[in-house]
């Protein structure tokens, strides 16, 4: 009778082993990088699969290695968790080859996970690419990112409303905030359009405005929270206020009221970030209606009229297949300016490859904005936007600022404000 | 428990007849003893590898501190942090806002819904119960989003209050701290007051008819039968209905994220969007976060411990 219940025993204790053992395996084959197999296939996580995915497409077409490329959707939040999940685990399987992260994120996973990375610093020539993204992509004196997508900022302006306010797109070409600001309410006196729409909830306006002036949350060291005494984060949050009293921003919540207040026609400007091209050419009858003008700049010494908005770049894991993971990267979005032309003409993907803004695709007239050469501005402006190292904790300062944000809206002192969000920010960023 | 006692020894005999049974047999009780392991070993063992270590592990962790993997043993700074961190602060007041206001009040409502439609004579029952529990079965992101988008300037909730007059101009509902705290308990209770009117039903039809009868006889009225008698009959169901809705709601996350994100400002935060915050949204520290996530655990100790003893057994 024992032995009977020991085997018994026994066996369900193996059924239990093998299926958490099989369950693992599964899991890997998934995301296909065990350890042995990794030389001849590799596995790439991005997503948006309108641009990251497609221009990894492209990639993967350009590419004449023996490696097998496997692209892998995700959302970019569930990105975020795998990584962090899979990284401080310590466990490298299952984990990709190559990966795309949001630069405002970069910082945060290079330092939390030391070696979790490949550094590209022999690999790629930095000099190669937009100067503001290196600060970012880079750690401790190694190259870690290959910069893709360029945030570049643009002001997107409906001309056709400007002319009712007796404006052209010029007026609004290398103005101050607050001349935009007097602009925006001759603009809704004539048309009753607002200007543009602001989500308080989202401060990218805010990260926009200081990035002019070559400022951010943070000191250099990329830790040190830098807000009170901030002159451009008093002035950003000066020129928003001004915005709010003027009644020219209609007020948003989320994405979907954000795209839909410019394809309803409800705003006269856009001040963003270039990827939104897709999402203002969506209004196809407001083609030929629309212009492209440089970011409004801070009314400060020192401050330029571009800057940056969101942008991403790739980077290599630490794991088995690392040597062939970086020469994929090598030979497509590091060196091939070809494939910048491609991802421009097929998907309108403005990459930071200094030596891609000379080809023809770059100097296409578009239509949609009046025959403008859209690119090309837009290349231009990316060479101006002041690098800033937007280090470990934009998104925590940015929760703290939203506060600080709405107490300053209703009617705290700006002084108040900032030395609250300092001492909460010192505080919480330990 | 106030169960009628002729529940418990209706349970008892099948019991004592097993254990005549199993007596006969030659082998006694040490034997019996293992076989009892034998049956549930495998749930012991698999509970202790993923519920028991983790949550000792995460105790553990919520002493550390540090960036990503390079966590340390910082003591009991996490914890003094807590106190001092505002954003904290915020979340803890949210959740038991939406604890105090909407548990209640889901409650209530789902006690009375649950005694109209056990009413026999009532047409359409099932519809009823049907349309009553079915937002239980919406996905809580599909739900979340629709709510979000009733409850917009634009929405129909903003559309309706204008051209019925009763507002002169739109409410921004979800840029409103006050507005944005009740679109959330008005969500949540929308979904779960079905899920617990289900128990309340199921309750309902246990209790002996012959007591609401003899209280007809005796001249007791409605309100005196629902506060005399269901009440108590009910009391068991009430007090499993309220621990598991308070342990939901200090986990609300879902809902939070979807509506509001935690906005306007940190108006709508919830504890475990703060932990998802600290863990994936920010520089990840999982030292801290862990934490926070050993607050609930204290916070649904406490709360039982309290429910058990108002609403429990005399014992």
């Amino acid at each position: 009778m024992k032995k009977v219940y020991l085997m018994l025993v026994l066996l369900v204790g193996l059924a239990v082993l093998a299926a958490c053992s099989s369950g693992d395996e599964e899991a890997n084959s998934g995301s296909g990088s065990e350890g042995s197999s990794g030389t001849d296939s590799i596995t790439a996580w991005a997503w948006d699969p309108a641009f990251n995915i497609a221009a990894l497409e492209k990639a993967k077409e350009a590419y004449d290695g023996d490696v097998e490329v496997k692209i892998i959707e995700n959302a970019q939040d569930d990105i975020i968790q795998k990584l962090n999940t899979g990284l401080s685990s310590g466990t490298t399987k299952g984990m990709p080859n190559i990966v795309l992260i949001e630069d405002y994120r970069a910082q945060s996973f290079l330092q939390a996970y030391p070696d979790a990375f490949h550094p590209l610093t022999d690999v790629i020539n930095s000099d190669d690419f937009a100067d503001y993204k290196i600060a970012t992509t880079s750690f401790d004196g190694e190259q870690y990112g290959l910069p893709f997508d360029s945030g570049v900022a643009g002001l997107y302006v409906r001309t056709d409303y400007l002319e009712e306010a007796g404006y052209t797109p010029e007026d609004l070409t290398d103005i101050t905030w607050d001349e935009y600001i007097e602009i925006g309410k001759k603009v809704k006196e004539a048309t009753g359009k607002n200007m543009l729409t602001l989500d308080p909830n989202d401060l990218g306006q805010i990260r926009m405005m200081i990035q002019t002036n070559g400022s951010w949350y943070v000191d250099e060291d990329g830790s040190t929270p830098n807000l009170e005494g901030n002159e451009s984060l008093a002035k950003a949050f000066e020129t928003y206020k001004k915005m709010m009293d003027a009644d020219i921003g209609k007020i948003v919540s989320d994405w979907s009221q954000f795209v839909g207040a410019f394809n309803s026609g409800d705003v006269a400007s856009v001040p963003t970030g270039n990827w939104i091209t897709p999402s203002i050419k969506q209004a196809e009858d407001q083609s030929g209606k629309w212009a492209v003008v440089p970011m409004p700049r801070l009314d400060m010494e020192g401050a330029v009229n571009a800057s940056n908005l969101g942008g991403s770049s790739w980077y290599v894991l630490n794991v088995d297949g690392k040597e062939e993971a970086a020469d994929f990267m090598l030979q497509t979005f590091g060196s091939n300016a070809d494939l910048y032309q491609t991802l421009v003409k097929d998907i309108g993907a403005l990459g930071t490859y200094s030596a891609a803004a000379e080809g023809d695709a770059y100097a296409v007239e578009d239509e949609f904005f009046g025959g403008q050469q859209l690119l090309t501005d837009l290349s231009t402006w990316t060479d101006e936007i002041p690098g800033v190292n937007y280090g470990l904790h934009t998104y925590a300062i940015e929760d703290i600022l939203v506060t600080g944000m709405q107490d300053y809206l209703n009617g705290t002192e700006l002084a108040t404000v900032l030395e609250n969000v300092q001492s909460q920010a010192e505080a919480q960023l330990k | 428990m106030n169960q009628p006692s002729s529940d418990k020894s209706k349970l008892d005999l099948p019991v004592s007849l097993r254990y005549k049974e199993t007596k006969r047999e030659k082998t006694g009780v040490f034997f019996k003893k293992k076989v009892g392991w034998l049956f549930v070993i495998v749930s012991v063992i698999a509970i202790t590898i993923f519920n028991f270590y983790p949550m000792v592990q995460a105790f553990l962790l919520s002493f550390q501190s540090g960036m990503g993997g390079n966590l340390e043993y910082t003591g009991l700074d996490n914890w003094q942090r807590l106190f001092s961190d505002p954003t904290f602060i915020a979340a803890l007041t949210n959740t038991s806002i939406y604890l105090l206001i909407q548990v209640p009040l889901m409650i209530v409502l789902a006690l009375i819904f649950s005694v109209l439609l056990n009413d026999p004579k009532l047409k359409f029952r099932g519809f009823f119960r049907i349309a009553i529990f079915l937002p239980c079965v919406t996905s809580l992101v599909a739900y979340s989003v629709i709510f979000k988008y009733l409850f917009g300037v634009d929405g129909i909730i903003n559309q309706f209050l204008l051209n019925f007059g009763f507002i002169s101009e739109t409410i921004n509902f979800l840029a409103d701290p006050f507005w944005a705290k009740v679109v959330i308990i008005l969500a949540i209770t929308w979904r779960w007051t079905g899920y617990n009117m289900i128990f309340y039903l199921a309750a309902l039809q246990n209790v002996d008819k012959s007591i609401y009868e003899a209280a007809r006889i005796d001249g007791a009225n409605a309100f005196q039968q629902f506060f005399q008698i269901t009440i108590p009959m009910l009391k068991p169901i009430i007090l499993f209905t309220s621990i598991t809705s308070t342990i939901g709601t200090l986990q609300i996350f879902d809902e939070i994220v979807n509506i509001t994100n935690g906005g306007p400002g940190n108006a709508t935060i919830s504890i475990s969007q703060y932990i998802y915050n600290l863990s994936f949204e920010f520089t990840p520290d999982f030292g801290y976060a862990s934490t926070v996530s050993y607050v609930i655990v204290i916070l649904v100790v406490i709360l039982s411990i309290i429910q058990f003893r108002v609403a429990g057994e005399k014992k």
